[in-house]
């Protein structure tokens, strides 16, 4: 039985529930709330405070900084670069360097075609180690312009065509047993016999004023050694770098050949190439060039650009100072709960489990058809599928398949079955 | 030391005298007029440090309803105080745009909570900030931020005071909605319809004189025979009977529920809303309510609130609750409802029916419970599964439907044991377990099983 009659004006106002027991906002403030004037800081402890957050990152720059100098005021600068005169390893040439200056020649370290050409003039000694790349063409014509004596060591072959006049020519040979000499060149026959590789060949005409001096024949017509003395200064090339590197110098006759050849003047320039160097002359950017940027701006361009990019500068700093610090906030956790079901979606997809899957979606349609039809849920599968049979008057093959059929044998076929089972629940009815 | 968008204007008009005289040094002077203006700005600013200020904040607000926060500042520096003023709060607390206006507080933009302010010495002003809290629990506020500029705007001074606030937000309780007709179903039954009708409680309230439409069933004869009229006996539902509702707050009570894109809300929320609700109910039906937010300790706790106190307390309490990622030790919840509860009570347990937790904490010790007490097991279950398991579009969406059929008939099957060992179990989408809840409850009262 139940209560049919409404229910009479109640005789007490209707309760409005409300947890804060009261309006929506509690008005009451417990207490009058502080009020704060000032942090709590004088400049003096503001300072204070700086000091002692800055005091041991300063201390530790500081330290670095002095152990950085003292390293450097002790240990001598020597740089890794192979051929450089300051390199101690075994692949610079600190030995041949060392030695020159203490026997009072002035070694004078470059790294770009442009130093070299400002350092070395007439009546000096100008060295070129093995270029890891190449020169430019204008590179070449402004070492040839020096007027130094130039010592060519393995030379590439556009360096050796250009520095030479196309007298002397690169090719290939292997050193074999160390043989003589065998020429008239003072700094050969200080050296006497060395195995060095023979990679240089005359390529002379025979008619030009200059003939190369060659030394250490390897008898096929190649040599290591070549000099060529023009008008007003000699070229001198050696096809074997290791007649300078630390590592070697002192087989043979290496350090008779290295200091003999550098050696010849008071002043040594020694130019390590830079791959990165394209320089020719000192002094770039010319005039010339600014001169031509110039005219293609307004006059007084430059000013203005400085008052644009101080007025920038302010404006950074107005956007970047902060209105007070962030306030944070623990936030709780992020999870889905429909999480864990994706999951095992994918999981069932990725292990393609059409047949779990399937049994899924059967059992939960048989779950809720049985309810439905007022089965309970313990009946097995014939009570079902007859009560469905009775229910819809499917044929009964059909509608057993379809609950209790073989797994699907694609995903296509899955997709149909839950079709299906959700158009044969649709058509269950309450008996 | 800050400075404004008027230094970089100033330092921009620059461009004028460059103009006339195309030369870095005029560049260089008018760097230098600018900084001297800067300074002399910041010099001439009222000191941030030398400004009174107070905030004052409502105890307490209800979740997403409108509260202000109000800052007074005093301007005590002796010099004419031209700042912009942040009240700074956390995002949850729904800060709005500044809200003051008159000549010398008018709001700021730039963010939530900031007012321009032109004091002149020694006088006050009001700074207004709505806040609608979008989360329970303690909001704290962050400090007050004075940016105080110089008389040209250029530059001033900031400081960040550490004034302090706090805002304690208590639980929506959007399911009071529910409460007048439940209440009005709980009057029906408490024998104030027109006719008692048996079956309707168990307690045995009174005799009175039979009245056409009454259950016949209820005359009672003895007392019938002793007068001259047909009397029958009025029955009301129990009173005083003991509720205890315990909130699992461990690690499945963290998980987001709600429909798909948005980010949910935990199922705590919901738990909570149903706790209240059924609260609210019980508290008026007469009942002793207790409250126990348990994970592997207790977390809140209500106990011996009656009256208009309940609400307030409950609400108190669970404002701060929060989900803790430990798994919940339900042989703790035994030991706890058995030494809160010595008699007979209808303890509800407001959790989450997933398969493998249940079985392994609940189950084992849901019979302990069932055997003295009534136990209702109330879960949140998830509308996004809802819809996941009506998905049939494309392939990936078929494999969710069947991951969902399958948690269902695990779920289902969870529930049949539970039901055996002797619980009810409720379960019901986040908006709908509050009603479902108190409906139980009520039911649970008419069939006089409390």
């Amino acid at each position: 039985m139940t209560a049919p009659l409404p229910a009479p004006a109640a005789p007490h106002p209707a309760p409005v529930a409300s947890p804060s027991g009261g309006p929506a906002a509690t008005a009451a403030t417990a207490a009058e709330p502080p009020v704060v004037v000032g942090d709590d800081t004088t400049g003096r402890s503001r300072a204070g405070r700086t000091w002692r957050r800055l005091r041991w990152p300063l201390t530790v720059l500081a330290a670095v900084a002095l152990l950085v100098l003292f390293l450097a005021v002790v240990r001598p600068a020597t740089s890794a670069a192979p051929y450089a005169p300051d390199n101690p390893e075994s692949g610079g040439a600190m030995a041949v360097a060392e030695v020159l200056g203490d026997q009072g020649v002035r070694v004078t370290h470059v790294t770009s075609v442009a130093e070299a050409t400002a350092a070395a003039g007439p009546g000096d000694t100008l060295l070129i180690t093995p270029n890891p790349s190449f020169f430019a063409e204008d590179q070449i014509s402004a070492l040839n312009r020096t007027g130094a004596d130039l010592v060519l060591v393995q030379p590439d072959y556009s360096m050796l065509a250009g520095l030479t006049r196309g007298v002397v020519d690169s090719t290939y040979g292997e050193p074999a047993e160390p043989v003589e000499p065998q020429c008239d060149d003072p700094a050969a026959r200080a050296a006497g016999a060395m195995r060095l590789r023979p990679n240089l060949y005359d390529s002379s005409d025979g008619s030009g004023e200059a003939r190369p001096v060659l030394c250490w024949p390897d008898g096929n017509g190649a040599y290591a050694y070549a000099r060529l003395d023009l008008a007003d200064r000699s070229v001198t090339v050696v096809g074997d770098p290791t007649v300078i590197r630390n590592d070697s110098v002192l087989e043979d006759g290496n350090a008779a050949l290295a200091l003999w050849m550098l050696g010849q003047n008071e002043h040594l320039v020694w130019l390590v190439p830079d791959p990165m160097d394209t320089s020719t002359v000192a002094d770039e950017p010319t005039p010339s060039d600014r001169g031509q940027l110039d005219a293609l701006m307004p006059p007084g361009s430059a000013p203005v650009a400085l008052v644009v990019v101080l007025a920038g500068v302010l404006l950074a700093l107005w956007r970047v100072r902060r209105m007070g610090p962030l306030v944070v906030e623990d936030l709780p956790v992020l999870v889905r709960s429909a999480e864990a079901t994706r999951g095992r979606a994918r999981l069932y997809r990725a292990a393609r489990a059409r047949g779990h899957a399937a049994a899924g979606l059967r059992a939960a349609a048989a779950d809720r058809i049985a309810t439905r039809l007022g089965l309970a849920r313990s009946s097995d599968a014939n009570t079902v599928v007859d009560a469905v049979v009775t229910a819809t008057d499917r044929p009964k093959q059909q509608v057993a398949d379809l609950l209790y059929g073989p797994p699907p044998a694609d995903d296509a076929a899955l997709t149909e079955l839950a079709r299906r089972l959700d158009i044969l629940e649709s058509e269950v009815h309450r008996p | 030391m800050v400075v404004t968008w008027r230094a970089a204007a100033l330092m921009g008009l620059g461009v004028i005298p460059v103009l006339f005289l195309p030369a870095n040094g005029t560049v260089l002077v008018w760097a230098a007029v600018v900084v001297l203006a800067c300074l002399a700005d910041v010099l001439l600013a009222a000191s941030p440090r030398r400004v009174a200020v107070q905030r004052r904040v409502p105890a307490s607000v209800r979740l997403r309803a409108e509260v202000t926060s109000e800052l007074v500042v005093r301007n005590v520096s002796g010099r004419r105080l031209r700042a912009v003023v942040r009240d700074a709060w956390g995002p949850s607390s729904g800060a709005g745009p500044g809200r003051g206006s008159g000549d010398r507080v008018r709001p700021a933009a730039g963010g939530p909570g900031r007012h321009h302010v032109d004091l002149p010495d020694g006088e006050a002003a009001r700074l207004p900030t709505t806040l609608v809290p979008t989360r329970r629990g303690d909001r704290a506020a962050g400090g007050v931020t004075v940016r105080s500029l110089g008389p040209l705007g250029l530059a001033g001074r900031q400081v960040t005071l550490p004034v302090p606030g706090r805002l304690r937000v208590l639980p929506e309780f959007a399911s009071r909605k529910h409460l007048p007709s439940r209440l009005a179903r709980l009057r029906e039954m408490d024998g104030r319809a027109a006719v008692q009708i048996r079956g309707e409680g168990t307690e045995f309230d009174s005799l009175r004189e039979y009245v056409v439409g009454d259950d016949v069933r209820s005359i009672d004869w003895r007392a019938t025979a002793r007068r001259r009229e047909v009397v029958v006996r009025t029955w009301r539902p129990e009173r005083d009977r003991r509720v205890l509702v315990v909130l699992d707050t461990g690690r499945t009570s963290a998980a987001r529920v709600g429909a798909a894109g948005s980010t949910g809300a935990p199922r705590l929320d919901a738990s909570i809303e149903a706790a209240l609700l059924l609260a609210a109910l019980a508290g008026h039906a007469g009942d002793r309510v207790e409250l126990l937010a348990f994970d592997r300790t207790v977390r809140a706790r209500v106990a011996g609130a009656a009256g208009p106190r309940l609400m307030p307390a409950l609400a108190e309490s669970l404002a701060t609750v929060e989900p803790v990622l430990l798994e919940t030790d339900w042989a703790g919840v035994v030991t706890q409802v058995r030494t809160r509860m010595t008699q007979r009570a209808l303890v509800v347990l407001l959790t989450t029916l997933d398969p493998a937790a249940v079985e392994n904490g609940l189950l084992p010790v849901v019979d302990q419970l069932a055997r003295d007490h009534t136990v209702v097991v109330a879960s949140v279950a998830d509308e996004e599964v809802a819809r996941l398991r009506a998905g049939r579009d494309t392939v990936a969406e078929v494999y969710d439907a069947a991951a969902a059929a399958r948690g269902d008939l695990e779920r289902t099957a969870v529930t049949t044991m539970l039901r055996r060992y002797g619980a009810d179990v409720v379960e019901a989408l986040p908006d709908d377990l509050a009603p479902r809840l108190a409906d139980e409850y009520l039911a649970l009262k008419a069939a006089g099983r409390l």
